[in-house]
């Protein structure tokens, strides 16, 4: 049996006050890519740090590879590629020569590779490091983690700062890295990010793995509000979308609807077929709304 | 009222640190000024007149003193001379921050973002450091009374706190100048052309007693007003109307600047020329000196060690100069043996280019220890420690690399200086034994590496506050040396500070004992520095 690409048990870091993360077990399977979601402060980058060796847990143990990520760290990081939380100050270095800083800890860079990461992102390597805009900056950071073909990524929030059209490259890179074998684990705070990305799903709240799902399990978490402005003196056909499956908390207010969508939109539009839409808006949740109706749903379930 | 308060709490720490250097100059040379000028009125006046002549030596950088005969006279000339160096560096510091730092770290952006307008940002930011340096002010101020006051003298409150205003006057108009010149300048040139135009005001106001042609011109220089009062002489006062030039200088330049910073871009300076567009590069740096460790650390920082060797090594043969300028009067003097005989051992030349050149380049060395521990600091905060561990290096790695890349460091600069101060001696027909200077600027390694490895072991415990630390380590360590044998403090005092463990290696040969010493700092503060460094949490 392969050894797993990642695994914890019972990793602590207990920062008193009830910050920190605690009796974190997981496993993450070779080739799998990985998401690890949950709102801010809740203790992914907790988790990143500790699997990198960077801080050093109060409890339980993390492996990479099947080494220790405390005692082993430098073998560890042969392995690994990684996007920090915050990219550093390189000041008036240009973004040819941090890469050339990087590479050189690791032996060297592979020129080509990196080329062809930098032509990907449209990024300019000949540009000064404090001119870089926040997106050039994440660019810089993927570039850095990718360049030496790593068997595993750890990706800290590796998107934010960068655009719809590079986010869409970013995804098409980490199949590709998939492909050629790397495992990924990748955090964020973006439920439709780690659902587009991931295989599978870790949920954390408040330093605590609530749930790990798949993608299935995944869409049923998830819901959207949906806002549809009829035509002035158009029918609102309101019994229907009260009764398509999935639509709930229907608000209705003038000529505007207001619910929230479980699943599919299929029953909601086939609800509206025959009215005259003039406008409609549908916005993903917070990650903590979606918790809230996760846990709300739980407590439903519960046996009286 | 809340971007005062802010402004405040940003220079916490410039208000601390500059209030403990103003009470302890000005408390040190009051009370230190009892133990070298004697008790009697023909001890006095010999003493003044051993002042006056060597003073005289240093007209091109200092005022002449007035009255050093008396506590006041002294304190003024020594302590205030400095202190005006001292509060205009601050200035030039905090208002390069303010105005364009401030704007890299995104603090401008989010203070303008609350609804704060650029004039009341301006205002916030000026007011705040007049605050600072009124605090700091009356810290020498009171240095100045506690220390007269140990004599068993009494000098006027009023005298020290006017002695104090002027000095604020002239770091208000040093802190409103360089923030009207960093209107006009790129963020990052900001403080260098602020430094050199602040520099060449100084300049022109210390050589013009020298120079006949730049009398005309020293009304240009806020050091010609701040040098027009001299409240703590006996019989002077305060120069009422230069003082309200300085203050309507610092008005003016901050109306200027904020009129500047309201019309220019956030980022930019008011003026600025479109850069020309070229193509984009995806090519990796071809350097080699990035793939070897040590040689990739000294590459990136090429242009400061090349402005530090440059520096030290033309500061050196300005040293042999003025140490033949001075000595041969001095020699004809016989009052000033005493003054002396606590510093100068064997060799007039080489023991006064040691007490003059070699104790300042000690210092220099221990600042150049502690800009390169400010950065391994800044390396921990900013996240570029965390990047870099992320590669396969080890944590102890990392830190002998920092050490040994200050070492090489410091043997590059010291090497050309003592190059420059070689072949300027040789010029000026000193003799120096060149054994014994290539061993003095040996030993200039490990005595910039004794604050290396204290700061190493500081940052990898307390970063973010080892600049500070080591500051002030590096501030009493110098001063105990300088201080000791006036203040006549105990051996084992003045037998701890780094600057007495390096001895007086141009006069009296290396002292064995200090160099093992400093050899067993260093490397025991290496290992404890790579241990802490193995076991702490980065980024935490």
């Amino acid at each position: 049996m392969a050894v797993a690409a990642i695994h914890t048990a019972g990793l602590s870091k207990d920062y008193g006050l009830g910050r920190g993360l605690f009796e974190l077990d997981l496993q993450v399977a070779q080739q799998e890519v990985f998401g690890f979601l949950g709102p801010n402060g809740a203790g992914k980058s907790t988790t990143i740090r500790l699997l990198m060796g960077l801080i050093r847990p109060t409890g339980g143990s993390a492996h990479i590879f099947g080494l220790d990520c405390i005692r082993d760290y430098v073998a560890v990081k042969k392995k690994v590629g990684y996007v920090p939380g915050e990219m550093p100050q390189f000041g008036g270095l240009r973004g040819s020569e941090v890469v050339a800083y990087f590479g050189g800890m690791r032996g060297g860079a592979d020129v080509r590779f990196v080329r062809m990461l930098a032509e990907r992102f449209n990024l300019d390597l000949s540009r000064r490091y404090r001119e870089y805009s926040s997106g050039n900056k994440q660019k810089l950071g993927i570039v850095l983690a990718f360049m030496h073909r790593p068997q595993l990524l750890i990706l800290d929030e590796p998107t934010s700062g960068l655009d719809p059209l590079i986010q869409q490259e970013f995804y098409a890179l980490l199949n590709e890295a998939r492909e050629d074998g790397a495992t990924v684990f990748l955090s964020s705070h973006i439920l439709s990010e780690v659902e587009r990305a991931c295989d599978r799903v870790g949920i954390v709240r408040a330093g605590r793995l609530v749930r790990i799902a798949d993608l299935e399990e995944l869409h049923s978490i998830r819901f959207h509000h949906v806002e549809i402005e009829f035509a002035a003196g158009a029918r609102i056909p309101t019994d229907a979308i009260k009764a398509a499956a999935g639509v709930e908390e229907v608000v209705v207010d003038d000529h505007r609807v207001a619910c929230t969508v479980k699943g599919s939109f299929e029953p909601l539009l086939h609800a509206i077929r025959d009215a005259k839409v003039a406008n409609l808006v549908s916005h993903e949740p917070s990650l903590e709304e979606i918790f809230l109706e996760y846990y709300r749903e739980s407590r439903r379930a519960l046996p009286s | 009222m809340v971007a005062y308060l802010f402004a405040l709490r940003q220079g916490r720490w410039g208000i601390a640190g500059f209030g403990a250097i103003a009470f302890l100059i000005t408390l040190l040379n009051a009370a230190g000024f009892y133990q070298v000028a004697g008790h009697t009125t023909a001890e006095r006046e010999a003493f003044a007149r051993s002042i006056d002549v060597l003073a005289a030596q240093f007209s091109v950088i200092v005022p002449p003193p007035m009255r050093p005969d008396t506590a006041g006279g002294y304190v003024q000339f020594r302590a205030y001379g400095a202190l005006a160096i001292a509060f205009a560096i601050w200035a030039l510091a905090s208002a390069s921050a303010a105005a364009r730092g401030d704007e890299e770290r995104g603090i401008v952006q989010a203070v303008l973002a609350a609804g704060i307008s650029r004039l009341a940002f301006v205002a916030s930011r000026a007011g705040a450091f007049a605050i600072a340096a009124t605090v700091a002010a009356l810290a020498g101020s009171a240095g100045v009374l506690v220390g007269v006051a140990s004599g068993g003298e009494s000098i006027s409150p009023a005298a020290a706190l006017e002695a104090g205003l002027v000095l604020v006057a002239l770091a208000l108009c040093c802190y409103s100048l360089t923030l009207l010149i960093a209107q006009f300048t790129g963020a990052r040139s900001a403080t260098p052309v602020a430094a050199a135009v602040l520099l060449a005001l100084f300049l022109v106001n210390s050589l013009s007693r020298t120079f006949d042609w730049l009398v005309a011109w020293r009304r240009l220089s806020p050091f010609h007003y701040f040098e027009q009062s001299s409240p703590l002489v006996p019989g002077e006062a305060i120069d009422v109307g230069a003082t309200l030039v300085l203050l309507a200088i610092a008005v003016a330049a901050s109306a200027l600047a904020a009129i500047a910073f309201r019309y220019r871009d956030i980022g930019s300076p008011l003026f600025s020329l479109p850069t020309p567009s070229r193509p984009a590069s995806y090519e990796v740096s071809r350097a080699l000196a990035w793939r070897i460790p040590v040689v990739r650390e000294l590459y990136e920082q090429r242009v400061g060690l090349l402005v530090w060797t440059v520096g030290l090594a033309t500061l050196g043969a300005i040293f042999v100069v003025l140490t033949k300028a001075i000595v041969e009067p001095l020699l004809t003097i016989p009052g000033l043996a005493r003054y002396f005989s606590a510093f100068v051992h064997g060799d007039v030349y080489p023991s006064f280019l040691g007490l003059i050149w070699l104790s300042f380049t000690q210092l220099l060395m221990a600042g150049f220890a502690v800009t390169r521990v400010a950065r391994w600091s800044a390396q921990d905060s900013d996240g570029r420690l965390e990047l870099i561990l992320s590669s396969p290096v080890s944590r102890a790695g990392v830190v002998i690399e920092r050490v040994v890349v200050l070492a090489v460091e410091a043997l590059i600069i010291v090497s050309v200086s003592g190059v420059s101060v070689w072949t300027e001696s040789h010029s000026q027909s000193i003799d120096l034994d060149r054994g014994r200077l290539v061993a003095a600027m040996l030993l200039l390694v490990p005595f910039t590496l004794v604050f290396g490895v204290i700061g190493a072991l500081l940052a990898s415990r307390v970063p973010r506050a080892t600049v500070g630390l080591l500051g002030i380590l590096v501030f009493a360590s110098y001063l105990i040396t300088q201080l000791g044998p006036i203040f006549k403090l105990p051996t084992w005092v003045q037998d701890g500070s780094a600057f007495k463990l390096f001895g007086q290696p141009l006069t009296t040969g290396v002292d064995q004992t200090g160099l093992v010493i400093m050899v067993v700092i260093v490397v025991a503060g290496l290992v404890a520095s790579a241990m802490v460094m193995e076991r702490r949490d980065i980024g935490a």
